[in-house]
């Protein structure tokens, strides 16, 4: 049975993500506590806002030592989204540097805007180029996805990049470790291309 | 590539409907006469149906919209119907009111006079949510002699800002988008102020929305290619003409302009 728990650790816009899960016909339950985790088939860690800020939030929730069991020692499904990802590097630059989760090595940094032809916030809908098969997309597809970001990530050591995006210069759009995947990227904003990335995640 | 975006804009008032006050849609012309359309959420549907980049849903009641409980429940219902992006105001008073608009499913928050009249809250915005939340709406006027000037209320209220100078201090202060919005051509399609978007959009590092005066579908192309705006929003445009962002959308990419053509 598939139930998508998503981390409730009050640095997400969580309606949305649970709203389209819904939509693709899955039960969603919040999570707030690691004994919460038992009944959950799928986790998803949102994240929005500064890299600390989100940081430190998960870290008071209590919930980190029960998620990096889920995603690294059982190696179960778990997809993290915009800061969601972006916690999973080694750090981040975002207003001083800070330290991250490190699952996935790698860091976050700030895009460089370039005059009228790059412009700071990447705001909106972009290519991403996927050069490993995930879910429906096959290595070598390319689908328009939303982001609305101004740090990015780069450079992961422990897992792979597995899909590209292009604001001035290349970035990680989806990186994967195993199990556990991560979007630079709203699959949940991104209407019939973010719906097919989220059923490609169910069906991990 | 980046794609250039189109954006209808859901203006939102409340009506008296027999015994119940509803938010409706509604457009306005020049920000003073306002057009009945109808539900806010079955339009929403349909322009997502047609492909719309976002939605801009703006209270332009000028009533509080943080503790607007018809308000709150109306972004609620378009954020757990539709999977596009969000962007939310009219009405915001106070970076808490932020918090609010996201809990209840917005995804970034657009604020006017509160940032005219304590700009401030731009950095405590930015800081707390992130400037990719931070929308900063400008509205002007031209005056007789020609130098568009910032107005606040519902551009009822002028103030001594000039528009360029404004719009480099908010983005400064850590906007993450500036909405240009000229009142005197809102809802004439009459076409979009370039000239004064070219100015703006040039010297500013972060993205611009051209918004007021789209009367056909050459407008959109226009703002883009000459205006240099990496988004178009429009209301009266999509609400009554017999074009939909479709149509729009095909004509924007003939003229050469990278845009979405497949969700």
């Amino acid at each position: 049975m598939t139930v998508v728990g998503i981390i409730d650790y009050r640095a997400g816009n969580i309606r949305s993500i649970r709203n389209a899960f819904e939509h693709i016909g899955c039960e969603t339950s919040l999570v707030t506590d690691a004994a919460q985790l038992d009944g959950v088939s799928h986790v998803v860690l949102p994240g929005v806002g500064a890299f600390a800020f989100c940081m430190q939030r998960l870290s008071e929730s209590g919930m980190l030592p029960a998620l990096e069991q889920w995603a690294l020692v059982k190696h179960r499904p778990l997809l993290g989204i915009c800061v969601g990802m972006q916690l999973m590097a080694r750090c981040g630059l975002e207003l001083g540097g800070h330290e991250g989760l490190n699952w996935m090595g790698g860091k976050v940094l700030p895009l460089i805007a370039n005059g009228a032809r790059v412009r700071v916030p990447h705001v909106g809908w972009n290519d991403v180029m996927f050069d490993e098969p995930f879910g429906t997309f096959a290595a070598g597809d390319k689908a328009d996805f939303y982001f609305d970001h101004s740090f990015a990530f780069f450079d992961p050591e422990f897992g792979e990049t597995i899909g590209r995006c292009t604001h001035g210069q290349d970035f990680a759009a989806v990186v994967r470790r195993g199990n556990v995947v991560a979007a630079q990227f709203h699959p949940e904003k991104s209407q019939d291309a973010g719906i097919r990335f989220l059923q490609g995640f169910l069906a991990l | 590539m980046l794609k250039k975006r189109l954006i209808p804009k859901l203006l939102i008032q409340h009506r008296q409907i027999g015994s119940m006050i509803r938010p409706v849609l509604v457009t306005t012309r020049k920000f003073d006469q306002s057009f009945d359309v109808g539900d806010p959420v079955s339009q929403a549907k349909i322009y997502q149906a047609q492909m719309a980049d976002e939605l801009i849903v703006l209270n332009i009641d000028r009533t509080p919209i943080g503790s607007d409980v018809l308000l709150l429940g109306l972004i609620e219902r378009l954020a757990s119907e539709t999977f596009m992006p969000l962007a939310v105001g009219g009405g915001v008073r106070s970076v808490e009111d932020f918090g609010r608009l996201l809990d209840h499913g917005a995804d970034k928050v657009v604020i006017n006079s509160i940032a005219a009249d304590n700009p401030d809250i731009i950095d405590t915005a930015a800081s707390q949510f992130g400037a990719q939340c931070v929308v900063v709406s400008i509205d002007y006027r031209r005056h007789v002699d020609g130098t568009p000037r910032v107005y606040t209320d519902r551009a009822s209220h002028r103030t001594q800002r000039s528009v360029v100078e404004w719009a480099h201090e908010a983005a400064q202060r850590g906007a993450g988008e500036i909405v240009l919005v000229d009142a005197d051509r809102d809802g004439t399609g009459r076409g979009l102020d370039c000239t004064l978007c070219a100015e703006v959009a040039h010297s500013l590092p972060i993205p611009v929305i051209l918004s007021g005066g789209c009367g056909i579908a050459s407008h959109f192309s226009d703002g883009i290619l000459d205006g240099g705006a990496e988004a178009i929003a429009a209301g009266t445009f999509f609400a009554f003409r017999d074009q939909n962002p479709i149509q729009t959308r095909s004509h924007v990419r003939n003229s050469g302009i990278d845009i979405r053509v497949e969700t």
